[in-house]
């Protein structure tokens, strides 16, 4: 079942996108990363050309991380200032991101720098994942317990102008968030993921914030970067395709819930080194495509915009006659689509409560 | 050193799946690395 997509200018098989989206939602949901590091391989995969899978699934994961974000905004495990001093750092890193990505794009090598950006990141982090995983489950088989020090002082904790974070209970110089929202930043821009697998680890190592407020900030975090990443795409580039983000959204948020409910009952140790292989066999997989493979030019077809159909043919004309509209529309779309989900789950959850309370 | 050289086939043996994953990602890096010297050249 093939649909034309009329901004990438391709056609992409409908359930493909929809349940590829979905699975990569559930794995999202069950390890708490975004996704992004998987799916736009994916994207690219299925022929999708890398500058639209990039600007895309950036649209993608600001839906993902609104819900997630909504849901964490009513349970009051946000720490508003900490994100907001990510954000800063994450705008600056965006900028620069979008900056690198232009010099690339404008010399014709930007879909190699994004396929060997995916290769060097999975590759990374597969093999931290399966270090960490086997390590794991090696010390449960000995039964080995280790203690881990509360704080460890690395150079960036001496950095000057330093804040107090209420909610998160530090006083902490303000360039540490700024300098890793840059890192993050800049990597989303480039790269059309969310960042949070970096980000995760330098909220727990380096800034030491306690544990239950790191996903909801880190989604908070993900919602400013992916606007800026997404809106920056579709301004510069025009390559945000709304039939795409509407596949990769319902994908991606019905998998996430999904995700989530079944990490609250089973055991990610062993789940962690099974993800941390597939990240290991994506990356190989696109160095193949990349340095081995027969790259056949592919045929462009041109389709006369009368062949399109009505919708196809309206997204077409605002993409190109009002860029900076279709850039809002897509991002409020999403946020709208991010925010319902969060609500659905919630009323749910509410009645299943209610119904199991009533039962009982 | 020597006494390291000398025991490695008994820990190779002791510890089969480590000794797999560090000959797995040594290889996996390792074509990784060769690809993109060869791409960039």
């Amino acid at each position: 079942m093939d649909v034309f997509l009329p901004v990438a200018e391709v056609s992409v098989n409908i359930l493909a996108i929809i349940s590829l989206s979905g699975i990569v939602g559930i794995l999202s949901g069950l390890f708490g990363v975004g996704g992004g590091f998987l799916m736009t391989p994916f994207l690219i995969f299925l022929g999708v050309p890398p500058t639209y899978a990039v600007a895309n699934e950036a649209n993608n994961i600001l839906a993902t991380s609104v819900s997630g974000s909504t849901t964490h905004y009513l349970k009051d495990t946000l720490d508003y200032k900490m994100g907001f001093m990510i954000v800063i750092g994450g705008a600056i890193g965006t900028l620069v991101g979008i900056w690198t990505f232009t010099y690339f794009k404008g010399i014709g090598k930007i879909d190699i720098v994004i396929s060997l950006a995916y290769m060097y990141i999975l590759a990374i982090i597969g093999t931290a994942m399966l270090v960490e995983g086997l390590g794991e489950i090696d010390k449960a088989r000995k039964k080995i317990i280790t203690k881990k020090k509360l704080h460890v002082h690395y150079w960036i904790h001496g950095l000057p102008l330093r804040m107090r974070f209420k909610k998160s209970k530090l006083y902490e110089s303000a360039f540490t968030p700024i300098i890793i929202g840059l890192i993050v930043g800049f990597i989303a821009a480039i790269m059309g993921i969310g960042g949070a697998f970096i980000l995760v680890p330098a909220m727990i190592y380096i800034i030491g914030m306690p544990t239950k407020l790191i996903p909801g900030t880190s989604l908070f975090v993900t919602i400013f970067v992916s606007v800026i990443v997404t809106f920056l795409h579709s301004f510069n580039y025009g390559s945000i395709d709304l039939i795409l983000v509407l596949m990769l959204v319902t994908g991606s948020i019905i998998g996430v819930q999904c995700g989530q409910k079944i990490g609250e009952s089973v055991d990610s140790t062993g789940l962690k080194t099974l993800l941390a292989i597939l990240l290991l066999i994506v990356g190989i997989a696109i160095a193949y495509d990349t340095f081995f493979a027969e790259h056949t030019v592919n045929e462009v077809v041109k389709i006369d915009a009368n062949d399109l159909n009505p919708l196809s043919m309206f997204i077409k004309k605002i993409s190109l006659e009002v860029p900076i509209l279709y850039g809002l529309f897509s991002i409020v779309s999403a946020i709208i689509l991010g925010v319902s989900a969060a609500f659905i789950r919630r009323f749910l959850s509410n009645l299943r409560k209610k119904y199991f309370q009533k039962s009982a | 050193m020597p006494n390291l050289i000398k025991n490695l086939p008994s820990e190779i043996k002791k510890n089969k799946l480590k000794t797999g994953v560090i000959v797995g990602l040594s290889a996996y890096w390792g074509v990784i690395l060769v690809g993109t010297i060869l791409s960039i050249n």
